[in-house]
């Protein structure tokens, strides 16, 4: 039995968590059908927390919490799995995604697709998958559950179906437009045959790939409205110096 | 308020420490003023003493009221040696327990990119001087095991390849005393992942 405003052991990540007073700790966490939430857990930084070891980040969990205001209570917390974490980018890759969900998910909007996408993302980082298609695909998702879906089937102003051999610049929060203009310099200029092979989630090839990485960072940036990704700046340093 | 206002001012000052809510404040401030004086004086000379001669060593960043530390300033100890940790606090639990006779970086934090802190942050420029300047056998990593902890033992083991420098990170699981039945999935997982051979014992 559930009381009013209690949820019962929901699938659920830990996105973020920060002290909170002496002990506690604020969770900022994304679960599966209550979307992202923050959640304040009682004691957890004590040194007999029964949580200690538990509210870690990436690990797939059960959370039940009551109260429903600005800010539940965590009640419980299980592991529902355990997920060996990867050393180097991929980790950081993780905290990427992160950072990807709390800026554009909003609290309390459920998203159950896109937490199983998460999971996915996830395990497949995990598991040493290389790390640039799994972003890519995210980040697709993402956009379009957080409603800034691409469009990458047609131009918006013949309203035409795309051509493999035609360019296209790409318009953000609109989508495609043919332009004879060629593609050298302009970093929104693509071939139909990127978007097509993108839309078809073809990231396999490499040209496919780095067309979506080009596209998707420019339309993260332009929804970002010019707030910087801190996890972008530690991976580029972890790369630049030579760490990656 | 029935208090004066510098009392005041004192109670909100003393709750800037960590585990004093105001009535421990108020209960430390009232003793100071009302029993121990000479306590009070001490106290506040030696607080400004310590913020006006306490720095940090500009090799490994601990506490220092010299350019270098006791550590770095020391001949008895093995320079070629470098423990990288997060807190000085840690540096004083390894000094008082493990007989460690290397040296020490401390990082004073550890990566946490949501929080915004990055390798600047962390003083890797200086750890990167110290990698290149050559005469580094061994970097051990004790950053805390800590999902940002791991990452930031992560970025340095890339940090120490790029140098040609062996990293080890320091091992961890079971506790001394630990029964199997009482540790948490992740450190039992860990354990049995990194376990080693007892060939040696034989
Ligand atoms: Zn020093």
């Amino acid at each position: 039995m559930t009381r009013a405003g209690s949820i019962a052991l929901e699938p659920a990540y830990l996105l973020h968590a920060r002290p909170w007073r002496e002990t506690s700790q604020l969770c900022e966490v994304l679960s599966q059908r209550h979307g992202r939430l923050g959640l304040l857990a009682k004691g957890a930084r004590g040194a007999r927390s029964r949580w200690r070891g538990l509210l870690r980040p990436f690990q797939p969990l059960r959370l039940s919490w009551t109260g429903r205001g600005s800010l539940p209570v965590l009640t419980a917390a299980e592991p529902s799995a355990y997920l060996q974490l990867p050393a180097g980018e991929p980790l950081f890759a993780m905290f990427y995604l992160n950072e990807l969900l709390m800026n554009f998910l909003s609290r309390g909007d459920p998203h159950p697709d896109l937490f199983a996408h998460y999971g996915g993302a996830l395990a497949s980082l995990a598991g040493g998958q290389p790390v640039e298609p799994a972003l890519r695909s995210f980040e697709l998702v993402l956009l379009e559950e957080a409603g800034y879906g691409l469009n990458l089937r047609h131009d918006v102003v013949s309203e035409r179906p795309l051509e493999p051999g035609l360019s296209y610049r790409y318009l953000p929060e609109r989508g495609p437009v043919a332009t004879d203009r060629d593609a050298a310099g302009d970093k929104l200029v693509f071939s139909g045959a990127e978007l097509l092979g993108i839309a078809a989630g073809d990231l396999g090839s490499g040209e496919n790939l780095r067309a979506a990485r080009r596209l998707l960072r420019s339309l993260l940036d332009h929804h970002l409205g010019g707030r910087p990704l801190k996890t972008r700046a530690v991976l580029s340093a972890m790369r630049g110096s030579g760490a990656a | 308020m029935l208090l004066p206002p510098r009392l005041q001012q004192l109670l909100a000052a003393l709750r800037c420490l960590p585990g004093i809510g105001p009535k421990s404040a108020q209960r430390m401030a009232l003793h100071l003023l009302e029993r121990d004086r000479d306590g009070a004086e001490r106290l506040s000379a030696a607080l400004l003493a310590a913020l006006e001669g306490v720095g940090s060593c500009r090799r490994c960043r601990m506490f220092a009221e010299s350019e270098l530390c006791t550590v770095c300033a020391s001949g008895a100890r093995d320079h070629g040696m470098v423990c990288v940790v997060e807190t000085p606090a840690d540096v004083v639990a390894i000094e008082e327990s493990a007989g460690w006779r290397g040296a020490y970086f401390v990082l004073l934090g550890r990566l946490s990119p949501l929080d915004g802190v990055g390798p600047e942050e962390i003083g890797i420029p200086l750890l990167e001087e110290r990698l290149a300047g050559g005469g580094l056998r061994e970097l051990v990593i004790a950053t805390s095991v800590t999902v940002e902890g791991e990452a930031t033992a992560a970025f340095l083991a890339a940090l120490a390849r790029r140098h040609s420098v062996p990293a080890t990170r320091i091992a961890h699981g079971v506790p001394m005393g630990g029964e199997l039945e009482f540790v948490d999935a992740g450190t039992l997982s860990h354990a049995l992942s990194a376990r080693v051979s007892m060939a040696g014992d034989r």
